[in-house]
């Protein structure tokens, strides 16, 4: 399986050799970080909608929970669709960073905001 | 540039749909079959006829549990639909009583209340419960490992469309004994014909457990998951017993009364809690087949008075649109038309599964440095998808054939149906590791073919209600059953006669490269 898989990635996007740590890197954020940005963002979602627009809190958590897999599914794409990796994890630190900062604030005054 | 993103996405699309492409193949498999679970299990119990009245049933089932088990805490009364005869009990034993196993605490009855015991089968709904409970595993396991393959299926379906150059020219495409290329048109067909089916499935099946796969956005709002449940169904009032004896209302004209606040549908479910105290209360809930969402009105009794008690269930758009997902998802509401196409459309997805599995060996194959020794990467794909794409279909055969070959008298009957299919399943595993692949694929074939051609045989052999007396009494769901099986033979001996065909050509059937074929 090793051996195809290393096959399977002879050439890449623009004809360049696609590198073992390319792909694993690839994998990694499109698995467990994915989780964690499109966690972060579902929550900070269920919060903003309850408390910033004064939806329903059930409606607002099951708001964020229904977009959370278009959400996930999207960022997985981009993992392997973007040409370049260090792009990819600017990205995804980046919005993981301002996501996680925004819930912690939120949490820290809450439910004010 | 383009091409760059569309080979990225092809590379995700091969390795996403390969990883967890076993699995899903037999998830699409099962959940497929599930859209007939109660014909499924009509047919498994073919000494069960007719139909069956919903309050009727209620009364024999509240008759059977006051024999049974007038002690428990609850009693938890699943009716008849308009397509099933059976009643499904279960009861939580009382406070101090130890809890036994499924089948102590609950039992099928008749319309009269009367335990239904001749065959001892979990018919349809072990298949549909395998769908996403597995078996053999802890449930847990199986449903964060089922939501994984259904995430990477969501992955796979869009890289797939974005790799896919001419989604509509190919649309119209099928081109039979083309080697690879007919592998693929098989693959696109089935894919691009039910998209938009593939992608609803996927989507709302991940929905219906979303809250265990994403907890977070209600765990940013609610303290605990109970808290979100008590806001959206109504706080649940646990009153324990209070020791009083007092008789249970009748449950018909409970019944009737709800059936005519929605409208004249059909009453789905009863919960009676602390029966015989009391502090009785009646729960009836409108059957799923009413209509489209999933989460159904429901109404609660005075299990006394018989007056309505207060039942508050929280209503909005996100809540009923996650409602009608999980309702779409499992097609109860679909009347017979709907249902056949449901069938078919999770038939194609299966057959995508299946036909995407095969393409991977059949690409591969052709690029080997020597396609007569393959490496174990390559062998133990091939010898996967022999064991699933063949085995899989014949062990769903071999749970049939033991419905009706297993002695009625047999302990553990209904366990030894389910091991008959897992045991048929690692049969043609073994038999895929120890043969050639080239002649294991059209002998497993050939063997799902003939369990299946089998069944209406051993149908018409073991019961009154063969294929020849289902057609003379008009009995269309037998008929029907019969008939899918007969055509399910036929498309396995198809695929057997075909992969025979293709061993004695030898590979020059699949040297044949298109620049689509690399692309796709």
């Amino acid at each position: 399986m090793a051996k195809s898989a290393a096959n399977a990635r002879t050439t890449g996007p623009a004809g360049r050799r696609i590198g073992r740590w390319n792909v694993a890197s690839r994998i990694v954020a499109a698995v467990p970080a994915n989780y964690l940005v499109t966690s972060l963002a579902t929550a900070c979602l269920a919060r903003l909608l309850a408390h910033g627009l004064a939806v329903n809190p059930a409606e607002a958590s099951v708001t964020a929970t229904l977009l959370s897999f278009a959400i996930f599914a999207t960022i997985a794409l981009f993992a392997f669709g973007l040409r370049s990796v260090s792009r990819l994890w600017l990205w995804l630190a980046v919005s993981g960073g301002v996501l996680g900062a925004a819930l912690w604030l939120s949490l820290g005054m809450g439910g004010r905001l | 540039m383009k091409e760059g993103l569309r080979q990225s996405m092809a590379l995700l699309h091969t390795w996403t749909g390969l990883l967890l492409g076993w699995l899903l193949f037999a998830m699409f498999a099962t959940g497929t079959s599930a859209y007939f679970q109660d014909e499924i299990t009509r047919w498994m119990q073919p000494e069960i006829t007719g139909s069956a009245d919903p309050v009727t049933s209620a009364e024999g089932a509240v008759r059977f549990l006051q024999r049974t088990a007038p002690d428990a805490t609850s009693w938890y009364i699943s009716l008849p639909n308009s397509r099933s005869a059976t009643t499904q009990v279960y009861w939580q034993a009382a406070e101090g009583q130890k809890r036994g196993k499924r089948a102590d605490t609950s039992a099928v009855l008749d319309q009269s209340g009367r335990e239904v015991s001749t065959r001892d089968t979990r018919g349809g709904y072990f298949l549909y419960r395998f769908h996403f409970d597995l078996h053999y595993i802890p449930v847990l396991w199986a449903r964060y490992l089922v939501g994984v393959a259904a995430m990477f299926m969501l992955v796979a379906i869009l890289s797939g469309i974005i790799t896919h150059k001419k989604i509509f020219a190919d649309f119209f495409m099928l081109r039979f004994n083309k080697g690879q290329r007919s592998w693929l048109d098989a693959h696109n067909v089935t894919a691009v014909i039910a998209l938009p089916f593939h992608l609803m499935i996927t989507f709302t099946g991940l929905v219906t457990l979303a809250i265990m796969y994403m907890p977070w956005g209600i765990a940013a709002n609610y303290a605990d998951r109970t808290a979100f449940q008590d806001a959206v169904f109504g706080k649940s009032v646990d009153v324990a017993r209070s020791g009083n004896p007092a008789p249970l209302v009748a449950v018909a004209p409970l019944m009737r009364t709800a059936s005519a606040a929605w409208d004249g549908k059909r009453v789905g479910y009863v919960k009676i809690t602390n029966p015989g105290d009391s502090t009785a209360m009646v729960n009836i809930a409108r059957a799923s087949e009413g209509a489209i969402g999933s989460r159904g009105e429901e109404i609660s009794f005075n299990g006394i008075t018989g007056r309505p008690a207060d039942h508050s269930m929280a209503k909005g758009a996100a809540l009923a649109t996650e409602s009608v997902m999980i309702g779409l998802h499992a097609g109860r509401y679909a009347e017979y038309g709907l249902r056949w196409l449901y069938f078919l459309s999770g038939l194609g997805g299966t057959i995508m599964v299946g036909s995407g599995l095969v393409l991977w060996t059949v690409k591969r194959r052709t690029k080997l440095p020597d396609p007569n020794h393959p490496h174990f990467g390559f062998r133990l794909v091939e010898k996967l998808n022999i064991a699933t794409v063949a085995g899989f279909p014949a062990g769903i055969a071999a749970y049939f054939l033991a419905n009706r070959l297993l002695p009625l008298s047999m302990a553990e009957r209904a366990d030894h149906e389910i091991n008959s299919l897992f045991l048929t399943w690692l049969a043609v595993f073994v038999w895929a590791v120890v043969r050639p692949s080239a002649r294991a694929w059209p002998e497993a074939l050939g063997l799902a073919a003939a369990l299946f051609a089998a069944v209406p045989v051993v149908n018409a052999l073991t019961t009154s209600r063969g294929l020849p007396a289902s057609l003379l009494a008009g009995d269309w769901l037998f008929v029907s059953f019969d008939l899918v099986m007969l055509v399910l033979a036929a498309g396995f001996a198809k695929g057997a006669r075909r992969a025979a065909r293709k061993r004695a050509e030898g590979p020059r059937a699949v040297r044949r490269k298109t620049p689509e074929a690399m692309a796709a």
